[in-house]
């Protein structure tokens, strides 16, 4: 067993009457891969916003090996190493893509050697964009911001990196590319990932463990072919009576 | 692999900004220089670090204040009642203790930070409107409606054209400084999107919180300076509605967020009321309204996006008349 990273402890989030987050209780291991799968609505990117300090719990705590960051704004989360991604890639548009990586570098300074700016070229490299470095993120593709977005999360040098839908919303040959990338973050980076996704061949292959919400709660989690044989799990995707269908 | 970032100011172009103000501080020791127009310079060195400072939250952050002239009345008069009392603190000192009052003043706005755009300009003219009243009432430190008389001392006034030109000077290159620094990274970020600067380790709030006491600072400095100025101030006129206004217009006219932007525009404000005043003084805020509607109509970059796009068609032309010779 390798040793805890991040864990959550009955992490919830209500708005008004909506318990959108339920009482989660997540685990991540150090250079482990934990996707994060669920219908939509399910409370995936909630639950994502509260561990990076985007919203503030209304219960429930975060640790960060073993210190407790929640409540933290979201600025500090990056310092103390839990960077995340968004679904709708949210590129700064009068910045280049060098600058948009480079106001990453500035941050999560003492945990990487060399200077912001070397950091930023060798994230700009490692995903690939370094021949549209002094380009704006509008003349990317799809599949270029979101590579940019996976270029701003890694230069803040994070332990935890959360993806959302990274994968989604591209081509499948990009996808797969995408999908190699995540897998070289971890292997080469030795960063922890949890990964928020809708494309299962990418979830299931990539991550050593899943975890399953529906409905704010966690339903099921386990290895990929554990979760994708739990009755509940095909139940909240199909409905009932899906799995015999 | 080579990465565009922000780069050191160029040396010829600090060279000329150099030139330039050694030059505009030796014009009245050299040349012949009337008072009216060496009058006029002052306020424009005044306008132009005012717009400037202005543009910091409106061009850099994108934070658009219509209440910049709380700051410019609150070190304006902290700077007469600190020259006016029974030991009176020497100019320089008031002036800056006054940018300071402003300065701390200015935080005021420090919980409408989560508003942005029009919500936050909207916010900012009821600061500004209630700064107005607050202080127009309150006769013990202002003077109400009849102000403040500084004693007037000719020699002084002539001294302040330098005052103005060397606060010029420095903020012009705070200016320049701030924007080709990482601190001016970050606020183009923050600028863009204020949350997802935060997701990559943007402390958005202590930015825009340091912009503001900046900003407020120099305004608030520039307050002072005018009051020594001008002899009198009133609370009316120092915090009025139409002051505030002026900050903006200045930056648009010349164009809001880069650095000439303001410098340009301050110094067309001045010379075309200046104009405008003396010729038809009764049609001046009419014709200035038109040029105003003009400029954002067609140029929302003012002056600036003008000069840009001469520059463009003079190398189209060029290029076109380059291939043609080759033709």
């Amino acid at each position: 067993m390798t040793a805890q990273l991040l864990a959550t402890r009955a992490l919830s989030k209500s708005f008004g009457g909506l318990r959108a987050v339920d009482g989660i209780d997540l685990e991540l291991g150090e250079g482990q891969i934990l996707g994060v799968i669920g219908p939509n609505g399910a409370g995936k990117t909630t639950l994502f916003s509260l561990i990076a300090g985007s919203l503030p719990p209304s219960a429930g705590e975060v640790f960060l090996k073993g210190t407790r960051v929640s409540g933290r704004p979201a600025h500090k989360m990056v310092r103390a190493g839990i960077v995340r991604t968004h679904q709708i890639v949210r590129p700064f548009p009068n910045l280049t893509v060098a600058e948009n990586v480079a106001v990453a570098a500035l941050h999560g300074v003492w945990r990487a050697a060399g200077s912001p700016r070397a950091r930023a070229a060798e994230v700009i490299e490692f995903v690939g964009l370094a021949d549209r470095a002094d380009d704006p993120p509008s003349a990317l593709t799809i599949a270029g911001r979101k590579r940019l977005e996976l270029a701003r999360a890694l230069a803040t040098v994070p332990l935890v990196l959360m993806l959302d839908e990274v994968v989604a919303g591209v081509n499948p040959a990009e996808a797969m590319k995408l999908a190699a990338l995540i897998r070289r973050i971890r292997d080469e980076r030795g960063i922890a990932v949890i990964m928020i996704e809708h494309v299962m061949p990418a979830v299931m292959s990539l991550s050593d463990r899943v975890a399953v919400l529906d409905h704010g709660k966690k339903i099921a989690e386990g290895t990929p072919a554990e979760v994708a044989e739990n009755p509940l799990v095909v139940e909240a995707y199909l409905g009932k009576g899906g799995a015999t269908a | 692999m080579k990465l565009g970032w922000p780069a050191l100011i160029p040396v010829p172009a600090a060279a000329a900004f150099a030139v330039v103000v050694v030059g505009l501080a030796l014009m009245p020791v050299v040349v012949d220089f009337p008072p009216y127009e060496r009058n006029l310079f002052t306020v424009a060195f005044l306008m132009v670090s005012g717009a400037l400072a202005w543009n910091w939250m409106g061009g850099y952050l994108g934070q658009v204040s219509f209440g910049h002239a709380a700051m410019f009345g609150v070190g304006g008069f902290v700077a007469a009642r600190l020259m006016l009392q029974a030991h009176p603190t020497p100019a320089p000192v008031a002036w800056l203790l006054g940018g300071l009052a402003a300065g701390v003043f200015s935080l005021g706005a420090h919980p409408m930070l989560r508003l942005r755009g029009p919500y936050f300009s909207i916010a900012t003219i009821g600061i500004g409107e209630a700064s107005r009243l607050v202080f127009t009432y309150w006769e013990e430190f202002t003077g109400g409606s009849s102000g403040l008389s500084l004693p007037i001392d000719i020699g002084g006034k002539a001294r302040i054209y330098w005052w103005a030109l060397a606060l010029m000077a420095i903020v012009v290159a705070a200016s320049f400084v701030i924007r080709r620094s990482t601190l001016g990274l970050q606020l183009l970020a923050i600028k863009a999107d204020v949350d997802a600067a935060a997701d990559v380790g943007v402390n958005a709030t202590f930015y825009q919180d340091l912009m503001i006491v900046l900003s407020g600072t120099v305004v608030g400095i520039t307050g002072g300076l005018y009051a020594s100025f001008f002899s009198f101030i009133e609370p009316s006129d120092m915090f009025g509605f139409d002051r505030s206004i002026a900050f903006v217009l200045r930056s648009v006219i010349g164009g809001v967020g880069p650095v000439v932007g303001p410098v340009l525009g301050a110094i067309v404000f001045v010379l075309l009321r200046q104009f405008l005043l003396a010729s038809y003084p009764q049609l001046y805020l009419g014709l200035y309204g038109l040029l105003l509607i003009f400029i954002i109509l067609f140029e929302p970059l003012g002056l600036t996006g003008l000069a840009l796009r001469l520059v463009r068609a003079v190398r189209r032309r060029n290029r076109r008349a380059a291939q043609g010779s080759l033709a």
